[in-house]
């Protein structure tokens, strides 16, 4: 990639796969996910970076995916919606937006359920507060958000019983 | 969205990256692309190649000198500003400022660099340079000149950067001793675009003996209001003298009138977030 071309040939790990093709620099990896490897879990909501419903999460930070050309990810580890379910089991995260109807057109879940799961990762016993801020960047317009917390903070409270079980530090942040 | 065909390259170095600004007419760098790839998606400028800095490790460092001052990489994003421990210990305002930009996902990505090239009058970390006084390290294939950070911002969109030249590193000195520094925000939503914001760095002895204090969103650069840092020399640091020296703001500002605001909400808020931008900095409260 050290010659300027408009087509790169890239290599992209994507929920543990490793894929390679041939790629338009100009192509948005949102597009590359969805049109080109046909994994179309991630959403294009708005195209500008507003909505989030694209939010993918690559080498283990959140980022919108409408939001970097393909090539940029050359080499990138990156989670989508896809890989959240394992064996056939739905994530915990996945489980409880179901559990407290954090969604209801369904249009932005995978974006929701992309920050909320970066959120955990990072913290995974966040306040109401910092559930609220950690899913800024993700436009729902259906839910009104307060089921969507709900749904997230079901999880923060299982994170802290699991860990206020099993560790002296526990609960802290 | 489809852009517009366009190259794209992704040097080694920052000599490599300065040697492809200045060979190809019409490139540009991409460092985190949070408005370069909206830019390149309405086609409002034209680039032809995309010249990737965002990961050369010349750009991403942070370093701590003994002095306290801080030279941050154009490339360190706003994340990373956030959890620096470099950062926090003597310029905890840069990493509060930083952790309320927008939300996570442009956070990750979103630079410094980014941040003060673009020269979006609504930037929040630009008005908070300039309280802190900084100083623009700035490269191209020719050599490297220093630029003031007052001097770099020209205008709507436009720094002192000529063509072929990059932003390579933002130094910060360390605050003088008995010198604080505050930042008020009046935004559209919470951690979104700003009506009107100010960033202020005084320094008390007794008395205010100096004090910076930065208007953003009422020029198309962010500002130095003159009349309210000399209003501020020589006074008791009180919340009184802070309210009396913010009364000078007034006619002398012309500020843009938009959905968010008229010209004259915007000088009688002006006046406000400054206020809180000093309070905070003179240690009585205020902040955001």
């Amino acid at each position: 990639m050290t010659e300027p071309s408009t087509t790169h040939a890239i290599e992209v790990t994507i929920n543990g796969k490793i894929y390679h093709r041939e790629v338009e620099a100009r192509q948005l990896l949102v597009h590359f996910i969805r049109d080109t490897l046909d994994l179309t879990g991630t959403h294009i909501g708005c195209d500008t970076g507003s909505c989030g419903a694209c939010s993918v999460i690559l080498n283990g930070k959140l980022v919108k995916s409408c939001m970097l050309l393909a090539p940029q990810a050359d080499g990138a580890v990156i989670d989508t919606v896809e890989g959240l379910a394992a064996d056939g089991e739905l994530a915990p995260l996945q489980e409880s937006f179901a559990a407290h109807h954090g969604l209801q057109c369904g249009y932005c879940t995978p974006g929701m359920l992309m920050s909320a799961t970066y959120l955990l990762r990072e913290n995974p016993t966040p306040t109401a507060e910092e559930v609220r801020r950690g899913i800024k960047g993700n436009l729902c317009r259906c839910t009104g958000y307060v089921n969507i917390v709900r749904s997230i903070l079901a999880v923060a409270e299982a994170n802290r019983a699991r860990l206020t079980g099993t560790s002296a530090e526990g609960g802290q942040q | 969205m489809l852009l517009k065909s366009v190259e794209y390259v992704r040097p080694g170095s920052v000599d490599e990256a300065l040697h492809l600004l200045r060979s190809n007419a019409g490139a540009a760098p991409l460092a985190g692309g949070q408005s370069l790839s909206n830019i390149l998606k309405h086609r409002v400028a034209s680039v032809d190649v995309l010249v990737d800095i965002s990961s050369l490790d010349e750009l991403r460092e942070i370093q701590r000198r003994p002095d306290g001052s801080i030279e941050v990489g154009a490339c360190v994003t706003y994340d990373e500003l956030d959890r620096s421990l470099g950062v926090r210990a003597g310029h905890e305002i840069i990493a509060r400022v930083a952790s309320h930009i927008e939300d996570s996902q442009i956070r990750n990505r979103g630079t410094i660099g980014g941040n003060c090239c673009l020269s979006d009058p609504t930037n929040n970390l630009p008005p908070l340079l300039i309280a802190l006084d900084a100083t623009m390290h700035v490269r191209s294939a020719g050599g490297s000149r220093r630029v003031p950070v007052e001097e770099f911002f020209k205008g709507y969109f436009l720094t002192a950067l000529e063509p072929g030249e990059l932003l390579t590193s933002v130094e910060i000195p360390a605050l003088p001793a008995g010198a604080r520094a505050g930042y008020a925000s009046l935004n559209v939503a919470a951690d979104s675009k700003a009506i009107v914001r100010s960033a202020a760095r005084v320094k008390v002895n007794e008395v205010i003996e100096e004090a910076r204090v930065v208007l953003a969103r009422v020029a198309p650069v962010p500002i130095r209001h003159r009349g309210m840092e000399e209003a501020l020399v020589g006074a008791a640091p009180t919340a009184e003298s802070v309210r009396a020296a913010a009364d000078t703001i007034g006619e002398d500002l012309e500020p843009v009138a938009d959905s968010h605001g008229s010209s004259e909400y915007r000088r009688q808020m002006a006046r406000v977030v400054a206020r809180r931008a000093v309070l905070e900095a003179i240690g009585q409260g205020g902040g955001m």
